[in-house]
C-alpha cells in the first residue's frame, strides 16, 4: 500500500511540478508566474520528502519495526 | 422504490449515489430553466457589450473587490428606486462576466452611478474619498492614477468574452486597442468609438498613457446608462 | 426500538475507539491528523486576526493604509477564505480523518504519501489563494475568489480527499456506516459538485491568471448563490454536524439520542439545502418563481436543522452534570445552541418581506458570524480540546481554568458582535427606507454610514475578544503538548 501510494503520488506531483515550470516559463502575468514557481517548488520539496519517508520506513523495517507505523 | 436505511448505511456506494441524487434535484429544477434566456432576460434596447476601456475598468473593479462593499442591483422596492433609480433589469447585466450584484452595502449601490457625477468628481473621490465625502469608509485608490493600464491583453479579453457569449464583432476585436486609447484620452476624436459603443463616456486621461484610474472611471460612468427605458413597455418587463 | 439499539451499538463501538478488544489491532494514521490540527489552530489565529483588521478598517478607514494590497476589498477574501477554507477546512480534514478511522475501525486508506499530499497540497493552496487575493487576482464572486488555476489545483486535492475518505469507508470493519460519515460523505461530494459548477470559466490564456466566468448576469447570480448557500449548507453545516455526531456523544459518554431522527434529518437536510440559494436574490432581476421556491425551501429547512440541534442537545440527557466538569463539552453544547439560533434566524431572514429590510445590511453579517463563531468555531474548539490530549497522548488539558477563560471571553465576544450588528443592520434597513413628512427619503446614504459607527466599534471589540480567546486556547494547547504536568503516568497509559 505505502509503496504504491508513493509511486502514484510521486508521479502526480511530478506532473504538477512540470506543469508549474511550463506555466511559469510562459507566464503573461505575475499571478501565473508565482503560481508556477510555487508549484514547482512544492513538487521538489514534496518529492524529497517522499524519498526520505521511503528510506526511513525501510530502515525501520530493517530494524524490526512495523511497516507503516510511525 | 423505497430503500431501507439499513441497506443504505451498509453500502457506501449506494449511499454516495443516493446523496448525489438528493443534492441534484433542487439544483436542476432551479437552475436549468434560467438558461432559457427568452423568458429570463427581457428585451431592452441599448444594452451593449462594454467598450475595451470599460471592460478593462471592470476588471479593475473586480480585482479591487469593489463588490464586497457596493451592490449593483437595485431591488424593486419603492425607496430603492427613489434613491438609486429604475430597478435593475436582467438584461442590464447580461454581458457581465462575472456578475457584480454584490450582497452588502457598506457603500451605496452603483448600478446607476453612471453620469451622476462628473469625471473630475470620480478622479478626486477615488484619490481621496474622505475629501469629498467626510463620512465615507472607502479606502483610498490613489495608486490607480499612478499605475499605467496594461493594454497588452485587451484584444484577447474581447475575444475570450466572445467565447463566453458576449457578441463582440470582428471589427470591435480588431480595433480594441485603438478604441481603448481613444476613450482614455480626454482630447481624442471619439466619433468612431461612439458608433461602435454608443454612450461611451470619455475618460480624462492623457493621450497614449491610459492609467487604471481612467479605465475604472470610464466603467463607472457607463454603469446603468445603457438601457433605453423608453423602448420597453411596462407590461413587457416581468413585473 | 430495534434500530435504536443498533445505533447505540455503533456509537458505543465508536466510543470504545482504539480500545476495541476484538479482531486485530488497527494502527490508525494519526500523523496527518496532528498536522491538520496544528494547521487548524494556526489558521484560526490568522483568519480572526485579519477579521479584526477589517473591522478596524470599517471603524476608521485610515487603517487601509492606502496600499493596494492592504485595502479592505482585497483583504476581505483573505478573511472569508481563511475562516471557511483554511480554519474550517483544516478542522474538517483533521476531525473527518480521525472519526472515519475510529468509526470504521480501519486505517486511513491510500497510504501516507497520499495523506501528506492532501495536507501539504491543501496548505499550499490556501497560501497561494491568499497571496493571489492581495496581489489582485479574484474571480469576483464571494467565497469563490480563487482564479481558475487555483481552482484546478484545489479540485485535484479534493479528489484525493474523496478517494481517501470513501476508500476508508469501503474498507471498514463495522457493518454500518456511522452517522458522522454520512454527513462527511455528503459534504465531500457536494462541495466537489458546487465548486465544479460554480467556477466554470474560460481563462484568457493558459499563461494568464485572469479568466471570465462561463455564466453572466442573472444566471451567474443564481449559480453563485446555489454555490454560496450550499458552501454554508454543506461545508459549514453538514460537515460540522458530522463532527458534532462524534464528539458530543464521546464527551458526554452517551449514545446519540435518536437514530431515527438522525436518519430523517440527514436526508431532508441534504435534499432541501440545495434549493435555498435564491433567498439571497429577493426582489432582484431573478425570476420571481425561483425566488419564491428558494424562500419556501429555506423556511422548510428550519425543521431538519433543528432535528440536528435536538439530537445533539438531547444526547446530553442524563449527562448534563458533565458541563460543570468538562469545559470542552461546554463549547460543543454552546455551539449546538448557536446552531439552533442561527438556523432559526436564517429562515426568518429568507422571508421576502423580512429580507427586504435585512438584505444589503449588517444584519446579514451578524447572522453569518453567529453561525461562524458560535457554531463552526465553537464546535471546532470543543473537538480540539478533546483531540489534542488524545493525539499527543497526554492526560488531559494543561489548564481547565484557561479553557473557562477562553469560553467566557469568546462567548462575550460573540454576544457583542451579533447584538451590535443586529442593531446596526436593522437601523441601516430602517434608515434607507425612511420617509419624512413631505414624502421624501429622510436620510442620505452617508447619514446611515455615520449612524452605525459606534456599533462597528463594538463589533471590532467583540471580534478582538474572540481572537483573544483563540490565542488563549492556542497557548493552552501548546502547553498541553509540551508541559510535564500533562504527561501520562506509565501505569495508566492503557486508559
Amino acid at each position: 500500500m505505502e509503496e504504491v501510494s508513493e509511486i502514484v503520488v510521486g508521479l502526480l506531483v511530478l506532473v504538477l511540478g512540470l506543469t508549474g515550470l511550463v506555466m511559469a516559463s510562459g507566464a503573461l502575468d505575475n499571478g501565473i508566474y508565482i503560481f508556477g514557481l510555487t508549484l514547482a517548488g512544492f513538487a521538489v520539496v514534496f518529492e524529497i520528502g517522499l524519498i526520505k519517508a521511503h528510506y526511513d520506513r525501510k530502515e525501520r523495517i530493517a530494524r524490526g519495526g512495523a511497516a507503516g507505523h510511525v | 422504490m423505497f430503500i431501507r436505511q439499513e441497506t443504505v448505511e451498509k453500502n457506501a456506494i449506494l449511499m454516495v449515489v443516493l446523496t448525489l441524487i438528493a443534492i441534484s434535484v433542487g439544483g436542476i429544477i432551479e437552475i436549468i430553466p434560467n438558461f432559457t434566456i427568452e423568458t429570463t432576460i427581457e428585451k431592452v434596447k441599448g444594452v451593449r457589450p462594454y467598450s475595451p476601456l470599460e471592460l478593462a475598468g471592470r476588471d479593475i473593479y473586480v480585482r479591487e473587490g469593489c463588490y464586497v462593499c457596493h451592490s449593483q442591483q437595485i431591488r424593486a422596492l419603492k425607496d430603492e428606486v427613489e434613491r438609486y433609480g429604475h430597478y435593475s433589469l436582467a438584461a442590464e447585466s447580461m454581458y457581465d462576466h462575472p456578475f457584480q450584484w454584490g450582497s452588502k452595502r457598506i457603500g451605496p449601490d452603483l448600478a446607476r452611478v453612471g453620469g451622476k457625477y462628473s469625471n473630475d468628481w470620480h478622479y478626486g473621490h477615488l484619490d481621496h474619498p474622505q475629501a469629498l465625502v467626510p463620512e465615507s469608509l472607502m479606502p483610498r485608490y490613489a495608486f490607480l492614477a499612478e499605475t499605467p493600464l496594461d493594454t497588452t491583453m485587451i484584444g484577447r479579453k474581447l475575444r475570450v468574452s466572445r467565447v463566453v457569449g458576449v457578441p463582440y464583432t470582428d471589427e470591435q476585436i480588431a480595433d480594441a486597442k485603438k478604441d481603448l486609447l481613444t476613450q482614455a484620452d480626454a482630447a481624442a476624436d471619439n466619433e468612431a468609438l461612439l458608433k461602435r459603443y454608443p454612450k461611451a463616456v470619455q475618460a480624462s486621461g492623457k493621450a497614449g498613457e491610459p492609467t487604471e484610474m481612467d479605465a475604472l472611471v470610464a466603467y463607472l460612468q457607463v454603469l446603468g446608462t445603457m438601457a433605453d427605458f423608453g423602448s420597453v413597455e411596462p407590461a413587457k418587463i416581468r413585473r | 426500538m430495534e434500530e435504536r439499539l443498533v445505533m447505540s451499538d455503533i456509537t458505543m463501538g465508536a466510543m470504545a475507539g482504539h480500545a476495541v478488544p476484538h479482531a486485530r489491532a488497527v494502527v490508525y494514521n494519526d500523523n496527518v491528523i496532528r498536522k491538520f490540527t496544528i494547521a487548524t489552530m494556526f489558521w484560526a489565529a490568522v483568519a480572526m486576526l485579519v477579521g479584526v483588521v477589517l473591522a478596524l478598517q470599517l471603524c476608521w478607514p485610515a487603517f487601509n493604509l492606502g496600499f493596494s494590497f492592504t485595502n479592505f476589498g482585497r483583504l476581505r477574501p483573505v478573511h472569508t477564505s481563511g475562516a471557511i477554507f483554511a480554519f474550517g477546512g483544516s478542522a474538517l480534514f483533521a476531525t473527518s480523518f480521525y472519526i472515519v478511522q475510529r468509526t470504521c475501525r480501519a486505517r486511513l486508506w491510500g497510504g501516507e504519501a497520499l495523506h501528506n499530499f492532501i495536507f501539504w497540497g491543501y496548505q499550499t493552496f490556501i497560501v497561494m489563494a491568499a497571496l493571489s487575493y492581495v496581489m489582485g487576482y479574484s474571480r469576483g464572486q464571494e467565497y469563490s475568489e480563487p482564479e481558475w488555476h487555483l481552482t484546478i489545483f484545489l479540485v485535484i486535492i479534493w479528489v484525493a480527499y474523496a478517494i481517501v475518505f470513501i476508500g476508508t469507508v469501503l474498507m471498514r470493519e463495522e457493518p454500518h456506516i456511522y452517522v458522522s460519515n454520512w454527513f462527511f460523505m455528503a459534504f465531500i461530494l457536494t462541495v466537489a459538485v458546487l465548486v465544479l459548477g460554480n467556477n466554470a470559466a474560460v481563462p484568457l490564456s493558459m499563461y494568464s491568471a485572469k479568466g471570465y466566468t462561463a455564466y453572466s448576469g442573472v444566471t451567474n447570480a443564481l449559480i453563485q448563490w446555489w454555490y454560496g448557500h450550499n458552501a454554508v449548507g454543506f461545508f459549514l453545516t453538514a460537515a460540522f454536524l458530522g463532527m458534532m455526531y462524534y464528539f458530543i456523544p464521546k464527551q458526554a459518554g452517551r449514545p446519540v439520542y435518536s437514530y431515527r431522527l438522525s436518519v430523517v434529518h440527514f436526508w431532508s437536510l441534504v435534499f432541501m439545502y440545495i434549493w435555498a440559494g435564491p433567498h439571497h436574490l429577493h426582489y432582484t432581476a431573478l425570476p420571481d418563481w425561483t425566488q419564491t421556491l428558494g424562500m419556501v425551501f429555506s423556511i422548510m429547512l428550519w425543521m431538519p436543522s433543528w432535528g440536528g440541534m435536538i439530537n445533539g442537545l438531547m444526547t446530553l440527557s442524563g449527562a448534563w452534570d458533565k458541563l460543570r466538569t468538562d469545559p470542552g463539552l461546554r463549547f460543543s453544547v454552546t455551539a449546538v445552541g448557536f446552531y439552533g439560533m442561527s438556523t432559526f434566524e436564517g429562515p426568518v431572514m429568507s422571508i421576502r418581506s423580512v429580507n427586504a429590510l435585512a438584505h444589503y445590511t449588517d444584519w446579514v453579517v451578524g447572522h453569518v458570524h453567529s453561525g461562524a463563531l458560535g457554531w463552526v468555531a465553537f464546535i471546532t474548539f470543543g473537538a480540539m480540546y478533546y483531540l489534542v490530549p488524545v493525539l499527543w497522548n497526554r492526560k488531559g488539558m494543561y489548564s481547565h481554568k484557561l479553557m473557562a477563560w477562553h469560553y467566557w471571553i469568546a462567548t462575550l465576544g460573540i454576544v457583542l458582535y451579533i447584538t451590535a450588528l443586529w442593531v446596526a443592520g436593522i437601523m441601516q434597513g430602517l434608515m434607507w427606507r425612511a420617509y419624512d413628512q413631505f414624502g421624501f427619503l429622510q436620510y442620505s446614504f452617508s447619514e446611515s454610514v455615520n449612524a452605525v459607527h459606534p456599533y462597528y466599534v463594538i463589533r471590532m471589540v467583540g471580534g478582538l475578544c474572540f481572537l483573544t480567546g483563540t490565542l488563549i486556547m492556542i497557548y493552552n494547547l501548546i502547553m498541553t503538548v509540551h508541559s510535564s504536568t500533562t504527561e501520562r503516568q506509565p501505569a495508566v497509559a492503557g486508559e
